[in-house]
């Protein structure tokens, strides 16, 4: 990376830390989860589809609730940016102006990382049974960081075609949050009705989850079957970092073209 | 040495058809200050965006620091320090990680040195770790002019500078940016509404009218042009009579109440040749005389222009 894209980069990380407000309400409710909800309903229910643990398995998926709502979150600071900061004055800066929004999916991706291990920490601290291998592992890592990439992909373009703040703060719950819902991050897609099911299978989440779990807890324990319909879960993985890469291509390409329209009259 | 800033023949036409700038040309000087002089919607603050790379021109050519802005717009953002027309602070940090900030955008050498000087240059030492947030509208722009300085531009764009601040606060300003400009010898280039104010600051100045120059010359040479004594005559509703008589004397225009005519006699010749003209018997009720105004000729050139007379008359493309 050059200085330039350095001192960008460490910026966004930096705006990221100074608000310890914005930092505990995105963590809030998963963290509550794993801590308190995820360990009352498996109690409640006990066991799940083929003996799987039913805690490790939604303390999981609150991955991939934590790390695109924070990078939709992350999306406000490019409208604050533009409409109130700095904006113009990096745009005048002798550095190429694709660095801006890299520098920032840079940043965004740190603090997904960190959200990530947060996560996994508090799962294991609370007794989630976590089997992982370095391929399997390395696997799970690509997926989290893709899906963090193609949301805050999607929150840029966003952010620069939507010009009042008020309208991006609707839209961080219903794309941030919404698909966790739909993406077997609490239960398993294949008990959708079919029609939902087909919506679920297109939405990156989904992808995302599965990887999660066949890198964190096993290969039985995925559901990557209930996507892919394959015998090799290695294969079934792949095609699913595969989905996730298109989908982040295609949102920081989207972005980066909205951001050179709105940034250069 | 080039001239740090040259423009040929720009046009910008905005999408919608919008004509910003009309084929405007010009050249800025080592080490002057250059104003462009206009009201709200002139077409300078285009002007000074395509020179920033922030707005990309329909045609004509545009060079800084001897770069294309076009064809280079990496080696000239690297030559230019800019001052915008709103503030343009990053809000979350201090006056000092601002200043850091930049540094670390335009790879300054011994950084910490140079932020040092320029926060004392500017009168903010004593608030540099402070939020930016917690400044007024002068230290904000006080910032935001040692922070364009921090790189060492070979030319400081200046985009109304003085907008929204309380006269003291623009005296304070200009003043401050005299001082410094003497002492990092940078070519200013500045856009404002303020004549009178850029007729004690610059060295030249372009008078811009929608999206055209329609005069080009140093703030004396300009008002020379148009004639250095003004004669104003306060009037009631219906001028017609006094504006036939005045145009004895020359191109009168009416501003409200007040009638008005540039004159390059002296100021008791005028005097003598008004009160020939027996103007009180025209409804005509106090007249003054007193020095012309780069204000003065900004509404005469317009005025001239919008009674269908050929706009260059004093100077431009020089």
């Amino acid at each position: 990376m050059s200085a330039g894209a350095v001192a960008l980069y460490r910026r966004r990380v930096a705006i990221a830390v100074n608000r310890p407000i914005a930092i505990v309400s995105q963590v809030l409710s998963p963290v509550l989860w794993i801590l308190v909800v995820g360990p009352a309903l498996a109690a409640a229910f006990g066991g799940f589809a083929r003996n799987l643990d039913y805690f490790t398995y939604a303390a999981i998926g609150q991955i991939v609730f934590i790390i695109p709502f924070s990078a939709m979150f992350a999306g406000l600071v490019v409208i604050t940016d533009r409409d109130f900061g700095i904006l113009r004055e990096l745009l005048v800066a002798p550095i190429r102006r694709v660095t801006i929004p890299l520098a920032n999916i840079a940043a965004v991706l740190t603090v997904a990382m960190g959200q990530l291990a947060l996560i996994v920490v508090l799962a294991a601290a609370r007794g989630a049974h976590l089997h992982t291998s370095p391929g399997r592992l390395v696997l799970a890592l690509a997926a989290a960081a893709l899906l963090s990439i193609a949301t805050y992909g999607l929150a840029e373009l966003l952010a620069y075609r939507i010009t009042q703040p008020q309208i991006f703060g609707t839209l961080i719950p219903a794309i941030g949050a919404t698909p966790y819902l739909l993406c077997g991050a609490i239960y398993p897609i294949a008990t959708l009705p079919d029609g939902v099911r087909q919506f679920a299978l297109a939405l990156p989440w989904t992808h995302c989850v599965a990887v999660l779990r066949y890198g964190l807890m096993g290969s039985s324990a995925s559901g990557l079957d209930a996507i892919w319909h394959l015998h090799s879960e290695v294969e079934m993985a792949l095609l699913s970092v595969a989905v996730l890469l298109v989908f982040a291509g295609l949102t920081v390409g989207l972005a980066l073209r909205a951001f050179s329209r709105a940034t250069l009259r | 040495m080039p001239d740090p800033v040259v423009v040929e023949e720009l046009t910008k036409t905005y999408p919608g058809g919008v004509q910003a700038v009309r084929g405007i040309s010009f050249s800025v000087r080592p080490g002057e200050v250059f104003g462009l002089l206009g009201p709200n919607g002139a077409g300078k603050t285009t002007t000074i965006g395509v020179l920033t790379t922030l707005v990309r021109p329909s045609g004509g050519r545009a060079l800084v620091g001897g770069h294309d802005v076009v064809a280079d717009p990496l080696a000239a953002r690297g030559s230019i320090g800019v001052v915008f027309q709103d503030s343009v602070l990053d809000n979350e940090f201090s006056g000092l990680a601002n200043l850091r900030l930049h540094a670390r955008l335009w790879r300054v050498p011994d950084a910490d040195a140079r932020i040092a000087s320029l926060l004392a240059a500017v009168g903010l030492t004593e608030r540099a770790s402070d939020s930016v947030r917690t400044y007024s509208g002068g230290m904000r722009r006080r910032l935001e002019i040692a922070r364009a300085l921090m790189a060492r531009p070979s030319v400081l764009f200046l985009d109304e500078p003085a907008l929204g601040l309380d006269p003291i606060v623009r005296q304070e300003l200009w003043q401050t940016i005299g001082a410094l400009r003497a002492q990092e010898e940078v070519t200013v280039l500045l856009s404002t509404h303020y004549l009178e104010e850029a007729q004690s600051v610059c060295d030249r100045v372009a008078i811009v009218d929608r999206g055209e120059i329609i005069a080009l010359d140093d703030p004396a040479g300009l008002i020379a042009a148009v004639g250095h004594q003004m004669l104003d005559l306060s009037v009631d509703d219906d001028a017609t009579e006094v504006l036939a008589a005045l145009r004895e004397l020359g191109e009168p225009i009416r501003s409200g109440s007040t009638v008005s005519v540039a004159s390059s006699e002296s100021s008791e010749a005028l005097t003598e040749r008004v009160g020939a003209l027996a103007l009180s018997r025209l409804g005509v009720e106090t007249m003054t005389v007193r020095p012309t105004t780069l204000n003065d000729v900004f509404l005469i050139l317009t005025a001239r222009r919008v009674a269908g007379h050929d706009a260059v008359a004093v100077g431009v493309g020089s």
